[in-house]
């Protein structure tokens, strides 16, 4: 449909990618929505060029010098309004018609398929694979009706696709639901293509989506937005969706993401720290952010909004990321959401060991046991203490 | 005109000129004359002062926005930990200001304050304390949307959406403040239009002698008294729900974000048309007089306003087709969405129908009609694909939606409005400015606007969502069009503005009728005497131009009537005993 009806606004799009007036069409509703859209965009013009064209030729053909009398006085001509009037509506039915059967196309998921939940906080997406997997990427299926069970941990957002067509609000305390199917599977660059940009990317913790245009796997990827205004980095709240053409190529990349594995700790925290929302209000680099830095932040004291003042130590930061309103930093807003029951205790630790590598406070202590030792320890002794507080945050453990 | 071309037995009326004392604007001096005025002219070019402030304000704000956004990475606000706040805070600005301290005053306030009672035949409005009462709670709004600015700012948008506003550490309290007394100023203008057109119409100004510009007033002041109490127990509730946690729209305390969501748009979307329908009535006369040719169906385009005032209550819910409503609720708001389109397209036809086979004179005010007919008619058919469900999945909340209210408040709202101030200029200062000058901006105007917005709906069709501070690099050539574009509409309005102030200095005094209009404005001196009108004027069809001639002599249009005598019960030994009791 797309190529029987060029774009009215740039006719080169479908010769010159880069003019097109559509993102890619990667799911069942991009071909469907497409027409409808053409259909209505031609129905406008279609109206569009008699009214320009009556409206410049007639100041041009009755334009005529001061005091000269008008040719006609007709004041009205009922039929002739009534037919315009009523006419064009004709049209106006047929394009509800189509909206409506498209729309409640795209709201009535069919049954089965691949389910998949959502959290959107500010400003980063997470997606839930289940078992304790999590990772910011939207990894689906070809060919496969995927639904989304979506909530939101602050203020309103909105997941969109635009190679999918599709669009929803996340409305915090309550679930949205989405679907759709995807028709285009990613490509994966070559070997040799994945390692020069791995290699551009050496000590860059941050994957550079836009510049290379593919994930760290090599997955080409179709953009994902947040389409509801959302604050300060609204416009940073994008992620990528990579459709995988077989079930074996999906579950193992969810494989891969699901445990640190052999990752040492300071790197898995690293990981965590950009992929699960941290990045978005915790600076690694002194700056303030909507949360305190994690510069230099292990091992000193802070101050408090009730007056106290407390140690940031690994109970400290455990607490603050079970239950951040328990103690807030003075100077910042009680707004972190709870992590309870989304990271395990290695998570944690892991997220503890990455923020002892940016503090000056921490010193490990080489003359006992060696730093990875050490940390065990400290996981074991943790666990004791915060007995309580493990139990409560449910089965992860 | 040479008497040998008149008629037998028809004589030329026409006013003349206002003598200093009889002339609204010299009749008293000083600024307190001026602040403590209760004459609904003086309080119009009051209104038409702060308005353009506001439109000045919010229009550099807008230029913020476009160059920031001509590279992806942003080129003005590049602050890494504040540049993105900063820009949050520019567009909410201009949103905010440009919605409630400029639109929505613009048309009704500023021109409606000066053309109400005058195209009646009134001397004044129902109420002018309540007039002068209401100029000054906007300003008082504005004052409270400066102390936002300068407090911590506004980031929420101009909707102040729930729970960001709630949650953020903008002065949200100071700005829906403010926006809740200049709702307070909004429902007394509507309200002394609506006593004003119902009760003040002198003898022989029946509702369809009205010119079309009251019959869009009168809707505009309807919508205006019956939704802007939604939104001011909207906005209070929003500042309880900040102060006090009262639970109705943060879902931290059980409240529903969606219910702000409804409550604002059910104001919002009427407030829509608040701003466009007075800009149908300027084009309704506008184009009848430019064209010297009855307006095509008066009844019909006076209808429609009614009609459009009424149905623009009942579609607010296409503003969440997105929000995850039911079903029914959202094809249901769908179907009453496209039920608003028809009274818009019958106005185009009408105005069209209305030049064909007039006598059109291209002076400023038709060539501002003109491109707001072309860009009206493009603002609204991209509003079919918006109202289209499929195709709102895709282009909701995208620049396509920005570029099509762009398309119809900027090109409907703002064009009308500057063709009605062109139109009625030299009414209100009795001065004539450059038609030259006038032209070009209008040219401009029509170039920068296409250029700044048509890319804009390319941008959203290809999924560049809106409120974005950076954007990925693929759509950077079309948002250097539209910020090119946005400096050529700049320059666009500062030609007009300076087109029009050199008129008051330099500018030829204004005749009477300097463009053959019929209505009973254009029956005044220009500027028209404080009093308005000494007696009741004779009240004829609006649109009637039979008696109009030409007077090439002195640039001028002049009535013809037959010779008759006006007998006056009594004389009054002088005019200016009022004018002493007044001030």
């Amino acid at each position: 449909m797309h190529s029987m009806f060029p774009a009215s606004f740039s006719l080169l799009g479908d010769y010159v990618p880069e003019f097109a007036s559509f993102p890619e069409s990667a799911s069942t509703f991009a071909e469907r929505n497409d027409s409808v859209y053409w259909y209505i965009t031609w129905i406008c013009v279609a109206f569009f060029i008699p009214i320009g064209y009556c409206l410049f030729y007639f100041a041009w053909k009755y334009h005529k010098p001061k005091g000269a009398p008008a040719e006609s006085q007709v004041s009205h001509n009922t039929p002739l309004e009534l037919a315009w009037s009523i006419l064009p509506s004709i049209l106006l039915i047929w394009m509800f018609y189509a909206g409506a059967r498209g729309f409640l196309d795209q709201r009535v998921p069919p049954d089965g398929g691949y389910e998949l939940k959502v959290e959107a906080q500010k400003w980063s997406w997470l997606v839930d694979y289940g078992r304790g997997t999590y990772h910011p990427e939207l990894h689906i299926l070809l060919d496969e009706p995927t639904r989304l069970t979506m909530t939101s941990k602050d203020v309103i957002h909105s997941l969109y696709v635009p190679a999918f067509r599709a669009k929803k609000d996340i409305v915090p305390g309550r679930y949205n639901y989405m679907w759709f199917e995807p028709t285009i599977a990613s490509e994966k660059v070559s070997d040799e293509e994945l390692k020069q940009a791995k290699a551009w990317n050496k000590g860059n913790p941050a994957w550079d989506y836009d510049h290379h245009q593919f994930t760290p796997e090599g997955y080409r990827f179709f953009d994902l937005y947040c389409a509801e205004y959302c604050g300060k980095d609204h416009s940073m709240m994008q992620t990528q969706v990579v459709v995988h053409k077989t079930q074996e190529d999906l579950d193992a990349w969810i494989k891969e993401k699901s445990t640190r594995g052999e990752v040492p700790m300071e790197e898995w925290g690293q990981r965590l720290y950009q992929q699960r929302g941290c990045k978005g209000c915790h600076s690694i680099d002194g700056s303030s952010g909507t949360g305190p830095t994690w510069k230099d932040s292990y091992g000193a004291a802070r101050d408090l909004t009730d007056g106290r003042s407390a140690a940031v130590d690994e109970n400290y930061v455990r607490e603050s990321i079970l239950n951040p309103k328990a103690k807030i930093a003075k100077g910042f807003q009680p707004v972190m959401p709870s992590y309870k029951g989304q990271l395990s205790d290695d998570d944690i630790d892991s997220l503890i060991a990455f923020m002892k590598t940016l503090s000056k406070n921490y010193k490990p202590e080489p003359d006992k046991r060696s730093a990875a030792e050490e940390q065990k320890g400290a996981v074991e002794q943790k666990a004791a203490e915060d007995n309580s507080t493990a139990t409560e945050s449910g089965g992860e453990n | 005109m040479s008497s040998g071309s008149l008629p037998p037995g028809m004589k030329i009326r026409d006013p003349g000129f206002p003598t200093q004392r009889e002339n609204y604007l010299t009749n008293s001096k000083g600024v307190l004359s001026w602040m403590f005025t209760l004459d609904h002219k003086r309080i119009g070019v009051m209104y038409l002062i702060g308005i353009s402030v506001a439109f000045a304000v919010a229009g550099f704000l807008a230029l913020g926005i476009r160059w920031h956004l001509f590279l992806p990475d942003g080129m003005l606000f590049r602050n890494p930990q504040t540049g993105n706040d900063t820009y949050n805070q520019v567009f909410t600005l201009h949103g905010a200001i440009m919605v409630f301290l400029f639109i929505i005053p613009s048309v009704p306030a500023a021109l409606g304050n000066f053309l109400v009672p005058i195209m009646l035949g009134a001397k004044d409005v129902a109420f002018p304390r309540l007039n002068l009462c209401s100029f000054y709670l906007w300003v008082f709004g504005a004052v409270f949307f400066i102390c936002a600015l300068c407090a911590s700012g506004l980031d929420t948008g101009w909707t102040f959406y729930t729970p960001y506003s709630t949650t953020t550490n903008s002065s949200v309290i100071l700005a829906t403040s403010g926006a809740f007394v200049l709702g307070f100023s909004s429902i007394f203008t509507g309200l002394n239009f609506i006593v004003t057109i119902n009760t003040m119409r002198p003898p022989g100004m029946t509702w369809f002698r009205m010119p079309l510009f009251l019959w869009a007033t009168y809707s505009t002041s309807i919508i205006q008294v019956l939704a802007t109490p939604v939104l001011g127990i909207t906005l209070l509730l929003l500042i309880a729900e900040r102060v006090m946690h009262i639970g109705i729209f943060d879902p931290e305390f059980n409240g529903d974000p969606v219910t702000f969501q409804h409550f604002f748009w059910f104001y919002s979307h009427p407030a829509v048309y608040i701003m466009i329908l007075p800009a149908f009535g300027i084009i309704s006369d506008l184009v009848s007089v430019h064209s010297h040719k009855h307006i095509f169906g008066y009844r019909f385009i006076a209808y429609s306003s009614l009609a459009i005032a009424l149905l623009s209550f009942i579609v607010w819910g296409h503003h969440m087709f997105t929000s995850g409503m039911s079903p029914l609720t959202t094809i249901i708001f769908s179907a009453l969405t496209f039920s608003v389109s028809i009274p818009s397209a019958i106005k185009v036809f009408n105005w069209l129908a209305t030049m064909y086979k007039g006598s059109i004179s291209l002076t400023t005010p038709m060539c501002y009609t003109i491109t707001f007919i072309f860009l009206f008619t493009i603002g609204g058919l991209t509003g079919l694909h918006l109202g289209t469900l499929a195709t709102d999945m895709h282009l909701h909340d995208t620049y396509f939606v920005v570029a099509h209210f762009h398309y119809v408040m900027v090109g409907g709202t703002v064009v009308a409005f500057l063709g009605g101030l062109f139109h009625w200029w030299p009414k209100m200062f009795g001065k004539m400015y450059s038609e030259f000058g006038g032209r070009l901006s209008c040219l401009l105007v029509f170039l920068g606007f296409n250029l700044t917005f048509l890319p804009q709906f390319v941008l959203g069709s290809r999924g560049m969502p809106r409120r974005y501070a950076t954007y990925d690099p693929e759509f950077a050539y079309l948002h250097q069009m539209s910020t090119w574009g946005a400096t050529l509409l700049g320059i666009g309005l500062i030609v007009a503005f300076v087109v029009l102030m050199r008129s008051l200095i330099r500018g030829k005094p204004a005749p009477a009728n300097p463009w053959g209009g019929a209505t009973l404005e254009w029956h005044c001196t220009s500027p028209p005497p404080y009093y308005n009108f000494e007696r009741p004027p004779l009240v004829g069809d609006p649109y009637d131009f039979h008696d109009l001639r030409w007077d090439e002599e002195n640039e001028r249009y002049v009535t013809i009537e037959p010779e008759r005598e006006i007998v006056p019960r009594e004389i009054p030994d002088e005019v200016t005993v009022q004018a002493n009791k007044d001030h």
